[in-house]
């Protein structure tokens, strides 16, 4: 049962418009297992047979009502996705807004096996869904598919709704051939002043005085304990030789890519600078995680 | 699917199987029953996916209501429907999680299954039922047979065994009460075929075929007219027990020319029969002898027949009678229990002239052979006599018959009158009954068991007349009694009745869906100060509870010790390593008890305006 139309945009109410219902295989085999129990209380004129089998007529009448309470009046919402690569499933967050208690609520994306099942009270959660994505760039994640079949497992109950939200996904990281540029092996004079320009974390620069929103690990506690005053330390990045990344010639560009990806991952894990030449935009030299985050994101907007 | 739902469901299971002792093994429907338990079991214990585990609640709830249809009493019905509210908590273990432990899944199991009743009850009550559809003769077959016998040979009994068990039980629900204690026989078989030693019935052993039953249905009782309801054990004899007086009112009954009354349903089975308590004209007590009633094979007791000669001579059948009452009398005749056995020849010439030991069959038996070879139709009858009159607490009263009130006694045919019963039985020395009513004592078992037992059988025949009666009669009765002679409005009653009592289940379930959100020592706390909030009275920003508390004393110091009475405890609560029982009790009353003070009292308000003055 995957039909129904999706839900679109960046926030979706679930109502009755939006949700289906329908019996489980196990709600038409209960409905059997009722038409029997009728059988038998007709045939041998018996009361305990007829009123069990009215009961269980009665508890599907009331379990299709239940079943759509879990989900009706859901809020649903993108949560702000975190990049992630294309070799490996990513998390994407959405944002659930429960009016009441949700029982046995699963989650399940366009091709997933759907999640074990959750019971929600009232509130706000955020869940984190994993998926795979098919490519570098920005990537939305599909059909979301939420369904539930609390209590009994008589119906079940569900509603389709496409998130907006793209998330970034950098390419794969796949070991290969990339072109070091040679200009960038050794640092240029001019660039010394510039890099010199840019506060970093590497190298202690300077002192200036303590403000409330500097960190304390920063603090000149030398200085402090002298009583000097409280100063805090400035630093920059070291505008050492950088190595200049672009993508090996005569490797379809997809590949370089990844390629790319994997060494800028490895020199970021070794604590090294780097810098990338891409057609069309380049990053100076630097290091540290917002420089490696703008790299791996250039690699993944590069066309 | 949570840790629970595996031991709720092997708990279902053993409950099923005590369920299937109770079964009588030879009807065809039990051996389905005890199969298909047995195959859930099996489906059970190889199951591991979520879909297996419904399939094997879904079957479990099958067989509970299979259990229902062949063991309709009080008991069993208790452990049906605690194998299906197991079964219910079972299923909603492998929708909500991992979360919830057993306690609370039995909880929500209650809930939603007394959420479901009412829509299932509206259903019982008014949807007309179906005839059935074939007799397939479910449930006939060979049965337990009991304290009454088609046969009877009191001479080859050495020793009669008494039994306590119970043989049946009568109500009477339309008032009225059982005849007194010396006039109470119930009837069940005639013995009309002697052969010198036994004595045989000549009813059909299985329930009578449906052809031979009447085809209109039974007149409903007037009003006015009593009613017998009947509940009785396994017998294993078509006949069952009645008074002699009255019409038949269930349909499965059938009235013999002899006075034996036949049910249709097998004797294997506890059935539940209602009668009139007021005669019919085509009486059974009325229709003439025939040739059998003066069968005898001649020459088997010369004496007794050389006595009953005597009396041949006597022109009338009644003076017959009262000859053979007065020579009863006049011999050393004695009741016993353990007559020892009779000789083979001439058995009872032995009786009637040397030993002249014995119990009710002896009586009979030789008295009826007496009347007969005197020249006067008779006929042996055994059935109950007696019975105890019990009163439970609350319902209607009844008489307990217990196997050892098994009776034989004798009728005889007296022209202008029709059958008389004699009991030849009373005429002995030390008869149980006759001791028993000069004594004025009550046989009933003494001590506290007996009398839970007495009320548990009260409660029986309540189940037997309330849930067991409901018939298609009791049916139509209701329904005309709702709608008159508009029965064309029943669908939509009926449709309307369904719709009200699910919304009123839904708002019920949300209810108390609702009731349990949140940290009952919040909701406390809350409840007081939303009164304090009534009276003008809220805590300021950054003010503490004890802080609270304390500006509030100020304010009305009769408030003071039950105000700082709960805030202490709050605090311990609050700040306790875990929750405990007690104390969250003790935080109840104190906060009802705070509340009421400020509801009695001044409000705080009026405190507060004469602070300020």
């Amino acid at each position: 049962m995957d039909f129904g139309r999706p839900q679109q945009g960046e926030r979706v109410r679930l109502r009755m418009r939006s949700l289906y219902i329908l019996p489980t295989r196990f709600g038409w085999l209960w409905l059997a297992g009722t038409v029997l129990l009728q059988v038998v209380g007709i045939q041998m004129q018996s009361n305990g047979p007829l009123l069990l089998s009215f009961l269980m007529l009665s508890l599907f009448l009331l379990a299709l009502h239940l079943t759509h309470f879990n989900l009706q009046g859901v809020e649903l919402s993108c949560g702000v996705p975190a990049p992630g690569f294309a070799d490996a499933p990513v998390a994407y967050p959405i944002r659930l807004r429960c009016p009441g208690p949700s029982e046995g609520v699963r989650l399940r994306l366009a091709g997933k096996e759907p999640d074990l099942p959750l019971s929600l009270p009232p509130g706000e959660h955020e869940l984190l869904l994993r998926w795979s994505p098919p490519g570098r760039g920005w990537q939305r994640p599909g059909l979301l598919r939420i369904q539930t079949t609390a209590p009994l497992g008589l119906f079940c109950c569900w509603a389709r709704w496409q998130p907006a939200a793209s998330q970034l996904i950098y390419p794969a990281r796949r070991a290969g051939p990339v072109r070091l540029l040679a200009s960038a092996t050794a640092p240029l004079v001019g660039e010394r002043a510039v890099a010199s320009q840019r506060d970093g974390s590497d190298d202690w620069r300077d002192l200036a005085p303590h403000r409330p929103q500097d960190s304390p690990t920063r603090l000149a506690w030398k200085l402090l304990a002298q009583g000097r005053g409280e100063y805090t330390k400035r630093f920059r990045d070291l505008p050492e030789a950088a190595p200049l990344l672009a993508p090996e010639p005569g490797v379809p560009l997809e590949d370089a890519l990844e390629h790319l990806s994997e060494r800028i991952w490895r020199l970021h894990g070794q604590g090294l600078s780097y810098g990338l030449e891409l057609p069309g935009q380049s990053v100076s030299p630097g290091r540290g995680l917002v420089h490696r985050d703008q790299c791996l994101a250039a690699l993944a907007w590069c066309r | 699917m949570s840790r629970a739902a595996a031991p709720l469901q092997w708990l279902t299971m053993g409950l099923l199987a005590l369920g299937l002792l109770g079964l009588t093994p030879t009807l065809s429907l039990s051996l389905l029953a005890v199969g298909l338990v047995v195959l859930t079991a099996l489906k059970l214990r190889e199951a591991r996916r979520i879909e297996e585990r419904r399939t094997v609640a879904l079957l479990q709830l099958v067989c509970a209501g299979l259990l229902a249809a062949l063991q309709p009493e009080l008991g069993p019905s208790l452990l049906q429907g605690l194998a299906i509210l197991l079964a219910l908590a079972g299923l909603l273990a492998l929708e909500l999680g991992a979360g919830p432990d057993w306690r609370v899944l039995l909880r929500r199991s209650l809930q939603v299954l007394l959420a479901a009743l009412p829509i299932a009850l509206v259903l019982f009550l008014l949807l007309p039922r179906m005839m059935p559809f074939t007799n397939l003769g479910w449930g006939q077959g060979m049965g337990a047979v009991t304290g009454l016998s088609d046969t009877m040979e009191p001479g080859a009994i050495a020793r009669l065994g008494v039994s306590r068990d119970a043989a049946a039980r009568v109500a009477f629900p339309g008032g009225g009460g059982p005849a007194p204690m010396d006039q109470r026989y119930w009837r069940v078989l005639v013995h009309e075929r002697f052969d010198g030693q036994s004595w045989r019935s000549t009813t059909p052993r299985i329930g009578i075929p449906p052809a031979a039953l009447p085809v209109e249905a039974p007149q409903p009782a007037r009003p006015g007219e009593g009613i017998q309801l009947w509940l009785t054990e396994p017998s294993g004899l078509a006949a069952v027990p009645w008074s002699g007086r009255g019409r038949p009112l269930s349909p499965d009954l059938r009235l013999r020319r002899n006075g034996e009354l036949l049910n249709q349903s097998p004797g294997s089975q506890r059935r539940v029969y209602a009668l009139t308590d007021s005669a019919t004209p085509d009486d059974w007590r009325s229709q003439p002898p025939r040739p059998i009633n003066l069968a005898l094979p001649r020459g088997e007791n010369p004496r007794l027949e050389a006595l009953a000669d005597g009396w041949q001579r006597l022109g009338d059948d009644r003076e017959r009678l009262r000859a053979a009452e007065r020579w009863f009398r006049s011999q050393a005749f004695r009741y016993t229990l353990e007559p020892g056995p009779l000789p083979r020849q001439a058995p009872l010439d032995s009786f009637l002239f040397e030993t002249r030991l014995g119990f009710c069959g002896h009586y009979a038996s030789a008295f009826t052979t007496l009347m007969r070879a005197a020249g006067v139709p008779a006929r042996v009858v055994s059935g109950y006599r007696g019975g105890q009159w019990i009163q439970p607490l609350g319902g209607t009263g009844y008489v307990d018959l217990r196997q050892a009130d098994a009776h034989a006694w004798s009728e005889v045919w007296l022209q202008g009158e029709g059958w008389r019963r004699v009991d030849p039985t009373a005429w002995a020395d030390g008869d149980p009954l006759a001791s028993a009513a000069v004594a004025g004592v009550s046989r009933s078992s003494t001590g506290p068991w007996g009398w839970v037992q007495q009320q548990w059988w009260g409660l029986d025949v309540a189940w037997a007349r309330w849930w067991l009666g409901y018939d298609r009669d009791r049916q139509e009765a209701l329904i005309s009694r709702l709608l008159g002679d508009r029965r064309q409005w029943l669908g939509l009653v009926v449709l309307l009745a369904v719709g009200l009592c699910l919304a009123a289940s839904l708002g019920g379930l949300g209810w108390l869906g609702r009731r349990r959100r949140g940290d009952p020592l919040r909701l406390e706390l809350e409840r007081t100060l939303r009164i304090l909030a009534d009276q003008g009275v809220t805590p300021q920003a950054g003010e503490t509870l004890p802080d609270f508390a304390e500006r509030l004393a100020q304010l009305r110091p009769t408030l003071a010790s039950p105000l700082g009475a709960f805030v202490a405890l709050y605090q311990r609560q609050r700040f306790a390593p875990g929750p405990s029982r007690a104390r969250s009790k003790e935080t109840r009353r104190l906060g009802r008890a705070l509340r009421r003070s400020l509801k009695n009292g001044e409000s705080v308000r009026e405190a507060v305006q004469r602070g300020r003055s």
